[in-house]
């Protein structure tokens, strides 16, 4: 199989299980639509799960890399986080199938899969580490508050995916800016992060 | 362990059943628990489980209002013997804290599988829940944020608390009080005050309970 056919195949995956449910995810159907033969298939993956698995890797590593691409231009560090911010909300806004994929339909497979969605959630805590110097009490803040930033956007972003508001996410940027700096700047200061976004939306 | 051992007289067949649940969920998922490796797990008769449910997601429902119910009393209770808005949010931090210490598969349901494992009602299940604390949050006062903000604050703190729980350190979380107090008061009641609350936290969190 080559590569064209395999993503096709992997996003087939994620499109079944967010469509059916993963007891009846089919592997069939998703061979037909990236015109995978049973024999291709069975030379790559042992079955469904293991192609569920990769699918779900090969969705992450794209999420990630969008998110940064940007961000790594920007700088100071609030730009940093706004840019690559935008960037995610815009991906999720405009692909909400496989943003439920991401953050419900994979993770609740079972405890290994959603080690994947914390493991995920892990990769957005180096950037926001950058914070810590930017903060002006680096040696004062909470050990975990990275996670505090990451785990407040994932809440606003894994509520809206899931009411099927993927689209209003590129608006809702101010705020979920906002809730990401106010761990590290304090409110007053995030919240001039936000009027800043909001006056450049 | 509820399950072996002389306990298992002692203890009711529902609690037990809703116990067995919990710990297969937390195990295995919701998904791939099936009542026939509850009934197996909790000791107890078919016939008992249909007594007291109607099938698998009433008995994940139960469960998952069974540690609800036992959060609400526990906050309820801290709270009374706290003074201030913000010294009673930390206090019932540290009773949530310490009652997912010690029920690490309730929390498990309650925390992971209701949002994003278990069925529809499950999640609604979770979803209120977390609407009751957003608007305790709420009522800590103004914020430079949105109306999303008290919510985005206790994700943060989730966020933490299903890593530790995923990772099978539900023992440590009351040691993370400090950090989960800074959480949520931070948006509103400005950066100074949130870390000197946490410092007081960490006092808190040594105390016993």
């Amino acid at each position: 199989m080559d590569a064209q056919q395999r993503e096709t195949l992997l996003r087939a995956m994620l499109t079944e299980l967010v469509g059916k449910g993963y007891g009846d995810a089919s592997v069939e159907r998703a061979r037909e639509a990236a015109g995978v033969g049973a024999a291709e298939f069975e030379a790559e993956f042992d079955g469904k799960d293991e192609c569920l698995f990769a699918a779900y890797d090969y969705l992450t590593e794209r999420v990630v890399e969008r998110a940064s691409a940007d961000c790594d231009q920007a700088d100071p560090w609030p730009d940093r986080v706004r840019v690559g911010l935008e960037s995610l909300l815009q991906a999720v806004a405009a692909y909400p199938e496989m943003a439920r994929a991401l953050t419900r339909a994979f993770p609740g497979i079972r405890p290994a899969a959603y080690e994947r969605y914390v493991s995920l959630l892990s990769r957005f805590v180096p950037v926001m580490s950058e914070g810590r110097q930017y903060s002006g009490v680096e040696d004062e803040l909470p050990g975990e508050v990275e996670l505090l930033a990451v785990g407040a956007a994932e809440a606003i972003i894994f509520g809206e995916v899931d009411a099927g508001r993927a689209e209003r996410l590129p608006g809702m940027l101010p705020e979920i800016l906002f809730s990401v700096l106010v761990p590290f700047m304090g409110p007053d200061r995030a919240a001039d992060e936000m009027r800043s976004a909001a006056a450049a939306t | 362990m509820l399950t072996t051992g002389n306990d298992v007289l002692l203890v009711p067949d529902r609690e037990r059943i809703l116990q067995a649940m919990a710990d297969c969920c937390a195990e295995n998922g919701y998904a791939g628990t099936t009542v026939e490796a509850v009934l197996e797990r909790a000791g107890v008769e078919p016939q008992s489980f249909e007594n007291h449910f109607a099938g698998k997601e009433d008995c994940a429902l139960a469960a998952l209002n069974k540690i609800v119910s036992e959060t609400l009393a526990r906050i309820s209770m801290t709270a009374s013997d706290a003074a201030g808005a913000v010294e009673r949010r930390k206090y019932e931090g540290k009773a949530i804290l310490e009652l997912m210490a010690a029920r690490p598969s309730f929390a498990k349901l309650g925390f992971i599988e209701s949002r994003q494992g278990g069925t529809e009602q499950m999640h609604g299940a979770y979803e209120s829940a977390a609407r009751v604390l957003a608007l305790m949050m709420e009522r800590l006062g103004g914020t430079g944020g949105s109306g999303s903000t008290a919510r985005a604050a206790l994700g943060g703190a989730e966020a933490v608390i299903r890593r530790e729980l995923a990772a099978d350190r539900a023992a440590g979380l009351p040691q993370l009080l400090p950090d989960f107090v800074y959480a949520v008061l931070v948006p509103f009641v400005g950066q100074g005050e949130a870390l000197r609350q946490a410092k007081l936290a960490a006092r808190v969190a040594a105390e016993e309970g």
